[in-house]
């Protein structure tokens, strides 16, 4: 293994690149990320807690962030659409929240807010728990999978990680037909051993994450077979080229270090690996002005920026706050939800 | 990521008269969003894009479906394709007026092409596809959008979801073995292949010494190609005798490495063989070449020379392999699983 000349980790730079994105005006040509602002949020704060930078927030800022995430919650009981929206797109003075059609949750959202709100050190005292898990049993679909909102929305493994990570984070698995989604996750296993997004679908990392993850977050990592255990792990594997890529034969890209380190921690598979190039590459997506990029030399966002930040510390660079995989957050997060659990007894 | 939006002539632009100004508008009071008294994440939103949701959110609240609550649709997806309400009223729109559902198929397909990772879009044709139940223009527009990016999941998964839904498999080998001679790594081409015949004739006999042979000849092709390796494993799930009884398979594999080929794929396949012997019963009969040694050796040169940045993962392998040799537990992993 050759010696790689030391690039600079600009922790600093990624600190203000993350406020920046979070208290400043985001640019109008970026008018596309409009209903997804609070999954952006999400990707900012939790970059900060990664950077171990939370307890810098002063209490007040803290307070208004945490308003917003509830100005996004949906108040509506009489059907099931609870959950939080992705953004205050919909909500205006003049017509009270439940009055305007479509004010729905979208389970993405919903778990980018309750992460967000966690993260923020909010009790989740306001959020509505019980229609938050009536609502997830509508979304559930007769193949096991999830969609994301009561119409409109396609259907995936990435929303089947988010009901599963609701179901954690609010300690209620009654939302969820749990073999049903097991099934659905064992369907879609692919002839390399890799998961796809559903059944007969291309092995994805990210799709190979989400359904490790909402195995181990339900405990039932057991359903795999040894077999289908030990292909995982070779898959996952050789996802490492000089950094993570996503698929076979695709080139790397930050958010893998993540996606593709996640699962591999997850199946206790991340020591097998022992790479300087990995950081490296990382490393090397750095912007100039801060964030990382998806690759070398392209632009930075809030996305490849969070991931970039998880991958390093699941490589334990840097002296970044601890990761805690299959939540996609860190472990001084979970501890104090840990806490919350034994509160709501 | 998703992409920017681009504006083009016939999604509006900056030339667009204010909804404010329009007189067909007039009798509409636009409803400015309320973004709280602190916002986070804010986006300097401009007039355009303003103006436009200002009468979206005031035209939704009164639940109108006309000609003009559609055009305003069109402006708003304009200014952002992936807003999933803008396209869940468009479709009651659609509905309620009756429209012609075959010109929107031609308005979305335009849409799409200019972002071909949104998924609100994708999910917008799909719906439309559904109502018609109409898929034949899917092939060929799935087509267009894979020339641009041979590897774009969205297009895979709506070609496989049409070509499952209305029974279109017919060609579709054709279709893949053109992408595999542009490009032989191309991983989703290889995985609809598996899809094609998975759904079709199944691995009988025929059908897996046709496509065992095709494969070789694609790792003849190149041999570094994780893809092609994957589809050969994918292949052996369905021999009854395993791994390391298909005698076309392990002559294959024994040329290369006595031709001098150390490709890791090769090599952590032979070991995948050493393993499976190791596995039964009495290991084997006497002129296996699939030995516990031969797996160690093996391990050891791609810990070493072929694979190194995977070293301590063939390390362990090879620990595993023989420890599972000797009968003794292996793994504390996976032995809680099966």
């Amino acid at each position: 293994m050759g010696s790689f000349p030391k690039i600079a980790f600009e922790k600093e730079l990624h600190r203000k690149y993350l406020n920046r994105f979070l208290h400043g005006q985001i640019p109008s040509y970026l008018a596309n990320m409009d209903t997804t602002r609070s999954v952006l949020m999400y990707f900012c704060i939790a970059g900060l807690d990664i950077l171990n930078e939370i307890d810098h927030i002063p209490q007040e800022r803290k307070d208004q962030m945490i308003e917003w995430v509830y100005s996004l919650q949906v108040s509506n009981n009489k059907e099931l659409v609870s959950g939080f929206q992705g953004s205050t797109t919909m909500n205006t003075r003049e017509v009270p929240s439940n009055e305007m059609p479509y004010e729905w949750g979208h389970i993405a959202t919903t778990y980018s807010c309750l992460l967000t709100l966690l993260i923020l050190e909010d009790d989740l005292s306001r959020v509505n728990r019980k229609e938050i898990i009536r609502s997830l049993k509508a979304l559930q679909l007769e193949d096991g999978s999830f969609t994301a909102a009561i119409q409109g929305a396609e259907s995936d493994m990435r929303f089947v990680f988010c009901a599963a990570s609701i179901s954690y984070i609010l300690n209620d698995w009654s939302g969820i037909d749990v073999d049903k989604m097991v099934e659905f996750i064992l369907k879609s296993i692919s002839y390399d051993g890799g998961i796809g997004q559903g059944p007969n679908l291309e092995s994805h990392c990210g799709s190979t994450f989400c359904a490790i993850a909402s195995l181990s977050l339900s405990d039932n990592l057991h359903r795999l077979s040894s077999q289908q255990f030990l292909n995982l792990r070779r898959w996952l594997l050789l996802r490492l080229d000089t950094g993570f890529n996503g698929r076979p034969n695709k080139p790397t890209d930050t958010c893998y270090s993540f996606w593709t380190g996640g699962a591999l921690k997850i199946l206790e598979a991340y020591q097998f690996i022992d790479s300087e190039q990995n950081p490296n590459f990382v490393l090397m997506t750095q912007d100039k002005y801060g964030g990382f990029s998806k690759w070398v030399n392209s632009t930075a966002d809030p996305m490849h920026t969070y991931f970039g930040l998880a991958g390093l510390s699941l490589m334990d660079y840097g002296g970044l706050n601890e990761m805690f995989p299959k939540l996609n957050c860190t472990r001084r997060v979970h501890e104090r939800l840990v806490i919350l659990h034994t509160q709501w007894k | 990521m998703s992409e920017s939006t681009e504006s083009s002539s016939d999604e509006g632009d900056s030339q667009r008269v204010l909804y404010k100004n329009r007189p067909e508008w007039q009798d509409i009071t636009p409803l400015k969003q309320d973004d709280g008294d602190y916002p986070v994440v804010a986006i300097d939103y401009t007039l355009e894009f303003q103006d436009c949701f200002d009468y979206f959110r005031a035209i939704v609240h009164k639940k109108e479906y006309s000609e003009r609550a559609l055009e305003l649709t069109q402006t708003a997806a304009s200014y952002n394709a992936a807003n999933f309400t803008v396209w869940q009223y468009r479709r009651e729109i659609l509905k309620a007026l009756d429209k012609d559902l075959h010109e929107e198929l031609k308005y979305i397909e335009k849409v799409i092409l200019k972002q071909t990772k949104n998924y609100q879009v994708w999910h917008h044709r799909k719906v439309l596809v559904e109502w018609l139940k109409d898929p034949s223009k899917e092939k060929y527009f799935t087509e267009k959008a894979l020339s641009k990016d041979a590897k774009n999941y969205h297009a895979w998964q709506h070609r496989q979801w049409v070509i499952k839904t209305f029974d279109l498999f017919d060609g579709e080998l054709d279709y893949v073995e053109q992408l595999l001679k542009d490009d032989v790594k191309n991983n989703s081409a290889w995985n609809q292949r598996y899809f094609v015949v998975n759904n079709t004739t199944g691995f009988t006999e025929d059908v897996l010494s046709r496509e065992i042979q095709f494969t070789l000849e694609k790792i003849l092709e190149l041999q570094d190609n994780e893809s092609a390796w994957n589809y050969l494993r994918g292949l052996l799930l369905h021999d009854k005798t395993g791994l390391s009884r298909n005698k076309t398979v392990t002559e294959f594999c024994e040329s290369l490495y006595k031709d001098g080929s150390r490709s890791p794929f090769l090599l952590a396949l032979i070991v995948d063989m050493c393993s499976e012997r190791a596995a039964e019963d009495g290991a084997g009969d006497g002129n296996n070449l699939y030995t516990v040694a031969r797996a160690m050796e093996l391990c050891n040169s791609l810990a070493t020379n072929y694979d190194t940045i995977r070293a301590k993962y063939w390390e362990y392998t090879a620990e595993t392999i023989e420890k599972q040799s000797k009968g003794e537990v292996v793994d504390e992993a996976s032995s809680s699983t099966n």
